[in-house]
């Protein structure tokens, strides 16, 4: 699991890779909530998630609200591995909306 | 540092073991008694956890393995497979391959054989019929959710009519924390027909408020399943406590749900899951009141690790030696508030330290039921028919003490199968039962607590071992020994009368072991045997390794320290008393005569005894004996600590502790210190005719102790050493 913020003038870059894991959920939002600038995009990078479990799905959910209500931009670069795709839909979290950059 | 996943896994495995013990004692009791639907189903209880905790936390090959077996118990309990010693015994060898399965990776554990397990897995087969889930299957694919066909999972009860459920499952708030997974939860229940899901988002709080460690969503589903009730809730078995789950059947056919479903599919706005959402709340609507199980939020009981409450007893032992020396000080100032905190510190201390202990304390139950196998394989392989009979199964000591009694037991029991009882037709021509019977028991002694290993076998050949022990050089043939001092040698390094050495026993190593082990738990061993009748082994042994209630006592400058337990009461012995006896090492306690021991001799302590001294009279195994001390403090609350590998073969002292002031006080053993002098006295009269006879409760005469420097008479001049 690695967890890494890269910040560059109006842009963030959350950079996810491994397994993200209730382990890691403390880290996560800690870097979610420093991500969320006023002014500033997000961009999430998922392209190296191999698992995700509840904790992340709520914290990126979380997220995603609070940069919409702020107006911040919040997209999602990379996609999740299909398999991974398949067991968050097999959830319920309709993952392929979840994770399609509409906001 | 262990990893979260790490802590998860090591909760599990002790969860585990717990598991296979139950499931192996409900096999057994199984095998008596074929059709006991109650036992059928504690068997599929937990294969079901095995497979399914299993699978939570990792271990897949294990619950790929268990759900073949899981199989076929699903297959007896709906009374398709009738339940035969074939497939008791082959559940049994698939029990010590998910034991291994389940140690994988602790030290010295011995690693599954993929080989036999496949083995099993046929055999399985075989009996029910279906095909085998591939055991080393590592299943990362997610199973499917519309239909139950997901790879090698066919629905555990896929027979009757096809229903539709309304399941609601809302993880409470320290779910997460326990390990459980929410995602394999939904997809082990994919595999029981088709599934639609909603997950809710509506409790998650904004994201600063957000508890990244808890779980705030909530699912509603619909399950299309032929499997029932029962079998929907298995597969919350483990967290059923920390979450909501409610399951209620939908009267509705399949077809008006998805009719359902489908009328709103012109919602645009809608996922999927959110129209199935819609359905699901109009049902609701319709279908009233349902069944809540909600959790209760204080678990009634903790799992603690061991080593944490072993650092608990260690610190309510400090304190109870600081609090020590606080009495001793507060004893010298002549201060009433002082003392009355310390009085009260005193109380504290000593009722904190009852409550450490009985944490500690547990039943040994689980040590005698996982014999039962042992007896089973033992009985199969030896060919004899032997049954397990457990009483006081309830009776509690201390863990460190149970930790290390299986090792003695086990060779307890294998020289009773192996040796003590006779081969079925041997038992018939002796007008015996062909059944032979090991009994277990355990009972509380004071502060001990006996524990007997029983049979009803052919008893132990006195002469032979005696004969045995003159051969070896243990004893001369002219010996006098009673029948408890010829069982004893068999307890010796190497000692063995058996003409053959089997696979079970007669290598005469076990008895040593189950001595040696004894001994380090400060324990006793006697042994009872009537030839043609059977055997008894009795193991005394102490209720607890870390704090006793003693009595302090001097000789000289050293203080000494005996437990409780073992006091009677304490006389004086004047010289008056002395000269009474003519020197002899006895007192007379209101008619009866009880021998003693100097105790300042047996240790050589070179200080001038006083006028009057004191006798405690204690209880030991050999009958009550007299400890001649200088002086009588009190009692105190010992704790014990180890003198340390240096003086480990120093047997008459138990251990030492710390007083109040700072002085180490050493803890006798008195059973070791009546041996000790006893054995002392025989050696030196043994040779001599009628000396020893049979005697070991007196002491010797005036002229035999004269020549030992351990056990001199009292006469005036005996232990008056110089200064």
């Amino acid at each position: 699991m690695a967890v890494a913020l890269e910040e560059s003038g109006s842009l963030n870059v959350l950079r996810l890779e491994g397994g993200i894991d209730i382990a890691s959920a403390a880290e996560l939002k800690e870097l979610l909530v420093k991500a969320l600038e006023p002014g500033k995009e997000l961009r999430v990078a998922l392209g190296g998630v191999t698992d995700l479990d509840v904790t992340a799905v709520q914290l990126l959910w979380a997220a995603r609200q609070k940069a919409c209500a702020a107006g911040v931009g919040f997209t999602f670069t990379d996609s999740l591995p299909e398999a991974l795709l398949g067991t968050l839909n097999q959830a319920g979290f309709q993952s392929s909306l979840f994770f399609e950059n509409n906001s | 540092m262990a990893s979260k996943a790490d802590q998860f896994k090591n909760a599990f495995r002790e969860e585990g073991r717990e598991v296979l013990v139950d499931l192996e004692a409900a096999l057994l009791e199984l095998n008596d008694h074929h059709g006991d639907a109650e036992l059928i189903g504690r068997v599929f209880r937990a294969l079901h956890t095995l497979k399914g905790s299993g699978a939570m936390f990792g271990f897949e090959d294990m619950a790929t393995f268990t759900h073949n077996l899981e199989t076929a118990f699903d297959e007896v309990r709906n009374g398709r497979l009738a339940v035969t010693s074939e497939l008791i015994d082959l559940t049994l060898s698939a029990l010590d391959q998910i034991r291994a399965m389940l140690e994988e990776g602790e030290a010295g554990a011995p690693p599954a054989d993929p080989a036999a397990c496949t083995e099993i897995l046929t055999k399985v087969r075989h009996l029910t019929g279906k095909p085998e889930k591939h055991f080393i299957m590592k299943s990362s694919a997610p199973a499917k959710t519309d239909s139950g066909d997901a790879p090698g999972a066919e629905p555990a009860t896929a027979t009757g009519p096809v229903r539709e459920w309304l399941i609601r499952f809302a993880p409470g708030a320290d779910f997460l924390l326990t390990g459980a997974n929410p995602l394999l939860l939904l997809r082990e229940l994919g595999q029981l027909g088709g599934l639609a899901v909603k997950a809710s988002m509506a409790a998650l709080p904004p994201l600063d408020e957000l508890d990244p460690e808890r779980c705030y969503i909530s699912w509603e589903m619909v399950l299309s399943t032929a499997a029932g009730c029962d079998a929907i809730r298995d597969v919350f078995i483990f967290v059923e406590e920390s979450c909501e789950l409610t399951i209620e059947t939908l009267a509705a056919s399949s077809e008006s749900i998805s009719a359902s479903i489908a009328d709103r599919k012109d919602a645009v706005s809608m996922n999927a899951a959110d129209l199935t959402a819609r359905a699901l709340e109009d049902r609701r609507e319709n279908r009233g009141g349902r069944r809540s199980y909600d959790a209760p939020d204080n678990a009634s009981s903790l799992r603690v690790p061991a080593a944490k409450l072993d650092q608990f007893v260690d610190l309510v032992g400090e304190l109870v030696t600081v609090q020590a020396r606080l009495s001793e000080i507060a004893q010298q100032h002549d201060d009433p508030e002082m003392a009355a905190v310390s009085e009260e510190i005193e109380r504290l201390t000593a009722s904190l330290r009852e409550n450490s202990m009985n944490i500690r304390m547990m039943p040994i139950r689980a040590t005698f039921e996982k014999f039962r196998r042992l007896v089973h394989d033992l009985a199969r392989d030896l060919g004899k028919n032997v049954e397990l009979t457990i009483e006081g199964a309830e009776t509690e000591l201390d863990k460190t003490v149970i930790d290390q009694l299986s090792d003695p037991l086990m060779h307890l029991i294998r020289n009773s199968m192996d040796h003590g009882i006779e081969p079925p037709e041997a038992r018939i021509k002796r007008g015996k039962k062909p059944i032979a019977t090991i009994h277990l028991s355990a009972r509380h002694s004071g502060a001990s607590v006996l524990i007997a290993v029983s049979d009803d076998g052919g008893g132990i050949n006195a002469e032979a071992v005696r004969n045995r022990a003159i051969e070896r050089g243990l004893t001369t043939g002219d010996a006098q020994l009673t029948e408890s001092e010829i069982f004893s040698f068999i307890f010796q390094p190497g000692f063995s009368t058996a003409a053959q050495v089997t696979d079970v026993s007669g290598r005469g190593v076990g008895m040593d072991v189950v001595r040696q082990r004894v001994d380090s738990l400060r324990g006793s061993i006697d042994v009872a045997s009537k030839s043609g009748l059977g055997t008894t082994v009795t193991l005394r042994l102490p209720l607890t390794l870390a704090i006793i209630d003693g009595l302090l006592v001097t000789i000289g400058d050293a203080f000494f320290v005996l437990p409780l337990a073992n006091i009677l009461e304490c006389i004086e012995l004047t010289r008056a008393g002395i000269e009474a006896a003519n020197g002899k090492h006895i007192a007379n306690v209101r008619g009866e005569i009880v021998p003693y021991i100097r105790l300042r001799e047996h240790f050589n302590i070179g200080t001038p005894r006083p006028e009057i001294e004191q006798i405690m009279i204690v209880q030991t195994e050999q009958g009550r004996y007299g400890f001649v001390v200088d002086r009588v403090l009190g009692d105190c609350q010992t704790v014990i600590k180890n003198l340390g590998r240096f003086y480990r073969h120093v047997q008459l002292v138990s251990g030492a502790t710390i007083l109040g002031d700072g002085t180490v006080a050493l803890i006798l053993d008195p059973e070791r210190l009546v041996q000790d002098a006893v054995r002392a006295v025989l050696q030196r009269t043994r040779g001599r005719p009628g000396a020893a006879g049979g005697g070991n409760r007196l002491p010797p005469d005036r002229s035999s102790v004269k020549r030992d420097a351990n056990f001199v008479s009292s006469g005036p001049a005996a232990g008056a050493s110089p200064q």
